[in-house]
């Protein structure tokens, strides 16, 4: 969970762990990258305006490394532009939520994600981006 | 003339005298005929005289006038062949005079006149001739038989020359006085034309100005825009009669295509000249119009020249010139008058539009050169023809360069600046395209609309990118407070949301946390709205200050205190005050703008360090710096922060938040409390804002 404000950070982390997911928390971009780098997470929650390194960088160094560019990336932003969505897709992000969301049902979306990589449906979940919970 | 001369010849020499005293002061042609016919005649001792002279087609002989002669004898007289077997024709024709003794030796000489004038004996007719040249004769009659001998052939021959030259002087003096009478009337008209360059007026008083010396009725038709006939003025003595030509023109509209009469000489541009106007060609004109016969005859024309308006080869109109009631038929020195007087006024109808169109053209072209937007017109061909100077300011190409060159070629983004322009005919309404191209080195945006009017484009090319720019400015500033707004609610709802969950037990830490949080989060939701608010009421000028005394060391100190209570860690702020002095200002809106600058240097300095507030007194004047050893901002960005939406980072992305309207809306307040705010401020070394209020006095 890479996020500057630590109130969503709080809001995931509750709700996450409330489904029985591990997480683990990254205060900015670079932080974020870093952690990813070093625990190689199953999933990645990822803000996009953040401090040091916003979420589009940190989503194109980890697509550019061999070693992280499998892990799936779910956009958390306020970013509500079609363009930005489409961005995200471009990135290769599968999974597009939008400020405000239902944090309740967060842990649930991060799941159903999983559950369809599993399947091998990633690339259909890349190109049509998947809302997430939203308010 | 000597002594020993007959009484009669002494006599004939004072009757002659007598004649010649008359001839002598008569001036006209009419008192010349009257002295001839009366003392004349009397003097040469005949019963009748008459004088005819040869017509002017050279062919005919005219009779003048006559006395003494039985008018019914006179029937059928007034003009006869020059070719005629007759007395006066032959006397003209030879020069030769003629005396004849008795009316039977008339009879013999000429059968045709054998006992026509029976009351008649001797007759003499003598050629009137001045410097050799036979112009005319003159008949005496007498009431017996006459033996001329060569003394009374004298006289009669004496008297004809008296008579010849009287005439003759009559006559050129008439013809002078005329000519001088259209001289004086085509210099009026002339100056008339020329006076005023509203020449429909002119042209009007013109047609008023012919009648009734020129015409009995004077039409004036001009060419319209359309090429349709359009009467400009008809004049004629009777204004009852004037509106009754007009009441005639509705009701007859001319055909453009008639082969006679105003169409055919606005058609061909060449004039018209009846000196008798044709039966037939009034029969074809009335066709089987019993009423408009009726109004021909009425009207009683007799003669009529049409004469076009001609200027640089082209017909602006017609001058139609009637004879009807009063004026005699038209001669050739009429027309070619009138042929005169159609030149000078299509010059002057010429030079009238001419110089209204360049008066137009000059408007135009100054009303072109001061517009704020870009007028092209291009031919049909690309070029361009007209290149406003905002035109060449827009597109950086002077109009020099432009003029007569494929506006592609001058302007490589021409096509990209008008390929999406939809072409409206003339009158519709435009449809700007709004377009960015790169002109001159510089990105702009320009509005661009076209019309397409046959002959080639004309394009209206307009500058928008300051206003693009605020446009955008102002779509960034919704996009940015959307993004500002979404976080904390995000905060307050996800909260509220987990709060409400009873599926999961929160610990009472967790619990805690999410009441503060939407708390504060929605605190932070007032203060952007707040903002946005208190930014609109500044362009309003609806904020009111209370401006009073008060201690900026008290205020400083107040604001550092609540900065403190949410301050992060890597953060010292500090205050210090060097002999603060009560300042005028209001209170609140300066602890605002405090509050503002120290949350801005906390939020700047993201690595952390030292904020220092300073309160001291200079020149009159009360300082408060706010100095943070952050992110540092730009020089070139150094005015264009206190910009009203500006942000440093406007995609936020290096996650600093903010409305935008932070800086804007302190530097707004100062003003008006009569201070000011400044920065100074290197990249990566951190900034110094300083307020800047007067002390109270």
């Amino acid at each position: 969970m890479v996020d500057d404000e630590r109130s969503i950070r709080l809001l995931c982390r509750v709700n996450l762990v409330a489904s029985g997911i591990e997480v683990l928390e990254a205060s900015d971009g670079r932080e974020g990258l870093e952690l990813a780098r070093r625990e190689r997470p199953d999933l990645v929650l990822l803000d996009v305006m953040m401090p040091e390194l916003d979420g589009w960088t940190v989503a194109r160094e980890l697509a550019s490394d061999e070693e992280t560019r499998d892990i799936p990336i779910v956009f958390l932003t306020a970013r509500a532009d079609p363009a930005d969505r489409r961005l995200g897709e471009q990135l290769g992000g599968v999974g597009y939520v939008v400020k405000p969301f239902d944090p309740v049902a967060i842990g649930s979306f991060v799941e159903g994600v999983l559950v369809r990589i599993e399947r091998g449906e990633r690339e259909q979940l890349r190109r049509g981006i998947s809302s997430g919970p939203e308010r | 003339m000597t002594a020993t001369e007959s009484p009669e010849a002494a006599d004939r020499a004072r009757r002659l005298q007598r004649v010649a005293e008359l001839l002598a002061v008569a001036v006209t042609p009419q008192e010349v005929l009257d002295a001839i016919l009366t003392e004349g005649v009397r003097a040469a001792e005949a019963r009748a005289g008459a004088i005819g002279v040869l017509g002017e087609d050279g062919e005919t002989v005219e009779l003048l006038a006559q006395r003494g002669y039985d008018q019914s004898v006179m029937v059928g007289w007034s003009t006869f062949p020059l070719d005629a077997e007759v007395p006066m024709s032959e006397v003209i024709r030879t020069g030769e005079p003629l005396f004849l003794t008795s009316s039977r030796e008339l009879g013999e000489r000429y059968p045709a006149l054998a006992g026509q004038s029976r009351d008649s004996h001797a007759l003499v007719v003598v050629p009137l001739a001045v410097e050799g040249r036979v112009f005319g004769a003159m008949s005496l009659s007498f009431d017996r038989d006459i033996e001329f001998e060569p003394e009374r052939r004298e006289m009669k021959l004496t008297l004809a020359r008296q008579a010849a030259q009287a005439l003759a002087r009559s006559r050129l003096y008439a013809t002078e006085q005329l000519l001088r009478e259209r001289m004086t009337f085509l210099a009026e008209a002339s100056e008339l034309v020329a006076s005023s360059l509203d020449y429909n007026h002119t042209l009007r008083q013109v047609a008023q100005l012919s009648v009734p010396g020129l015409a009995d009725w004077c039409a004036i038709d001009m060419v319209g825009p359309d090429g349709e006939i359009e009467r400009l003025a008809v004049a004629h003595q009777d204004p009852e009669k004037v509106r009754w030509a007009y009441e005639l023109q509705d009701r007859y509209p001319p055909d453009p295509d008639a082969p006679t009469g105003v169409p055919h000489v606005l058609r061909t541009g060449e004039p018209e000249f009846y000196p008798v106007i044709p039966e037939e060609l009034l029969d074809e004109a009335i066709g089987d119009d019993r009423e408009l016969r009726q109004i021909i005859d009425e009207l009683g024309i007799k003669s009529s020249i049409c004469v076009p308006l001609t200027a640089r080869g082209r017909t602006l109109g017609a001058v139609t010139l009637i004879a009807a009631e009063t004026h005699p038929p038209y001669t050739q020195a009429d027309f070619e008058q009138a042929v005169e007087l159609a030149r000078r006024a299509a010059i002057a109808v010429d030079n009238a539009r001419l110089f209204r169109e360049s008066e137009r053209g000059a408007n135009a072209a100054r009303a072109l050169a001061y517009v704020a937007d870009g007028v092209a017109l291009l031919d049909t061909e690309g070029r361009v023809r007209h290149w406003n100077p905002a035109a060449a300011s827009i597109t950086g190409v002077a109009e020099d360069d432009a003029l007569g060159c494929p506006v592609a070629e001058v302007v490589p983004a021409w096509d990209a600046l008008t390929s999406h322009v939809p072409l409206v005919p003339p009158g519709s309404a435009a449809r700007p395209v709004t377009v960015p191209i790169v002109l001159g080195g510089r990105e702009r945006w320009v509005s661009v609309s076209g019309v397409d009017f046959g002959d080639g484009t004309v394009y209206a090319l307009q500058d928008v990118t300051e206003e693009h720019a605020l446009e955008k400015t102002r779509s960034d500033f919704v996009a940015t407070a959307s993004h500002e707004l979404r976080t904390p609610l995000a905060a307050v709802y996800g909260a509220v949301r987990t709060l409400r969950r009873t599926d999961v037990e929160l610990s009472d830490d967790d619990r805690t946390a999410f009441l503060e949080m939407i708390e504060s989060e929605a605190t932070r939701l007032a203060t952007i709205v707040d903002q946005i608010l208190l930014a609109g009421q500044l362009d309003a000028d609806a904020v009111d200050l209370e401006l009073t005394e008060c201690d900026p060391q008290r205020v400083a100190a107040g604001v550092i205190e609540s900065a403190e209570l949410h301050l992060p860690k890597s953060i010292s702020l500090d205050l210090a005050v060097d002999g603060a002095q009560p300042i005028r200002c209001d209170e609140n809106k300066l602890r605002q703008v405090l509050v503002n600058l120290v949350d801005n240097a906390v939020k700047y300095s993201p690595e952390g360090g030292r904020v220092e507030l300073r309160v001291r007194s200079a020149n009159g004047s009360c300082l408060i710096e706010v100095a943070d050893e952050g992110l540092g901002i730009p020089v070139d960005e150094h005015e264009r922060i206190f910009e009203k939406f500006y942000r440093l980072d406007p995609q936020q992305t290096q996650g600093v938040g903010g409305s935008g309207l932070g800086l804007y809306i302190c530097r707004e307040l100062v003003e008006r409390m009569e201070g000011n705010l400044s920065v100074e401020s290197e990249l990566g070394k951190g900034s110094r804002f300083t307020v800047e209020l007067p002390l109270q006095r």
